[in-house]
């Protein structure tokens, strides 16, 4: 993919065919380590090892359901390519964490790409599931939560306009804070 | 132009033969799976330096749909290494694989002038 967001969009709609009620996806960056890691974990129906193995084996997943296809295999070479790690652990009836891990000096680095976007679809397109949004860098870091939205709304929907375009006003704002006040 | 023929007026180096009478009508370049995968033209000689697992995957994606490619060959350029799980597969699915030590803009000027 040209961005690693549309690897988490991937991704977390997977975790919503597996029936989430919850994903949390966790962006940390640092110059300092020369590291970005992206982790999506959620609390759907998860995956026996059999399985795990097939998400990852772009045979197996082309060749019966299309409801995984390439997007795993090619986030996987993603992190690896950049000499980075990736890792899939689930656990059926409890959930899915995957993690990518990057070398963010690699020259093989994909850009990270408009992470805000993603986040504020997926609660567009998913209202009734809660989302946590985590982004740090090594000047700071903010959680977006919409079990907390969700509280002050009282019954509004998270995907009402006005409601949205706080969302996006928010991430904006403090993605600007965390890459040190100029735009990423 | 069947992949033997570019394969004898190019020097091409077989890696793995399927079927080399296949016909070869037109030729994508690129690197970026996920971007070749909705745009290389069916029955294209692909030329890339991704010699992975999921190169093969992206090229024997033909019974997904028409926007998917289903490339009559793979050329490895400039020598790129082909994984040996990228071979075994290349082999049970039947993908022509071919190497050069030509540059993807070198080669493609080539075939251009054969296709």
């Amino acid at each position: 993919m040209r961005e690693l967001s549309l690897n988490v969009m991937d991704v977390a709609q997977n975790s919503v065919r597996a029936q989430a009620s919850l994903i949390r996806i966790d962006v940390t960056e640092s110059d300092r380590e020369d590291n970005l890691t992206i982790s999506i974990s959620d609390n759907g129906c998860g995956m026996t090892d059999e399985q795990v193995q097939q998400v990852i084996d772009p045979f197996f997943t082309t060749r019966t359901t299309r409801k995984v296809g390439l997007g795993v295999p090619l986030f996987k070479l993603s992190a690896e390519q950049t000499g980075g790690s990736f890792e899939i652990r689930s656990k059926v009836g409890e959930g899915t964490v995957t993690t990518a891990s990057y070398v963010k000096s690699s020259v093989d680095m994909t850009p990270l790409g408009d992470i805000n976007s993603t986040v504020k679809i997926l609660i567009q397109c998913n209202p009734d599931i809660d989302f946590v949004f985590f982004h740090s860098t090594d000047t700071g870091s903010f959680t977006l939560d919409t079990r907390e939205l969700r509280e002050v709304l009282e019954g509004v929907s998270l995907d009402s306009p006005s409601v949205l375009e706080w969302i996006g006003d928010f991430l904006e704002e403090n993605t600007q804070n965390i890459y040190g006040g100029a735009l990423s | 132009m069947t992949v033997n023929e570019l394969k004898e007026k190019l020097d091409l180096k077989p890696l793995v033969e399927d079927d080399y009478d296949r016909e070869v009508t037109d030729c994508y370049v690129g690197d970026l799976l996920s971007w070749v995968m909705g745009r290389a033209p069916a029955d294209s000689a692909w030329l890339t330096v991704m010699g992975n697992i999921n190169s093969i995957a992206v090229a024997t994606l033909a019974d997904c749909a028409c926007i998917l490619a289903d490339c009559a060959c793979i050329i490895l350029v400039e020598n790129a290494a082909l994984d040996d799980n990228a071979r075994e597969k290349a082999d049970m699915h039947g993908v022509n694989i071919l190497t050069t030590p030509m540059n993807s803009y070198k080669l493609a000027v080539e075939i251009s002038k054969l296709i």
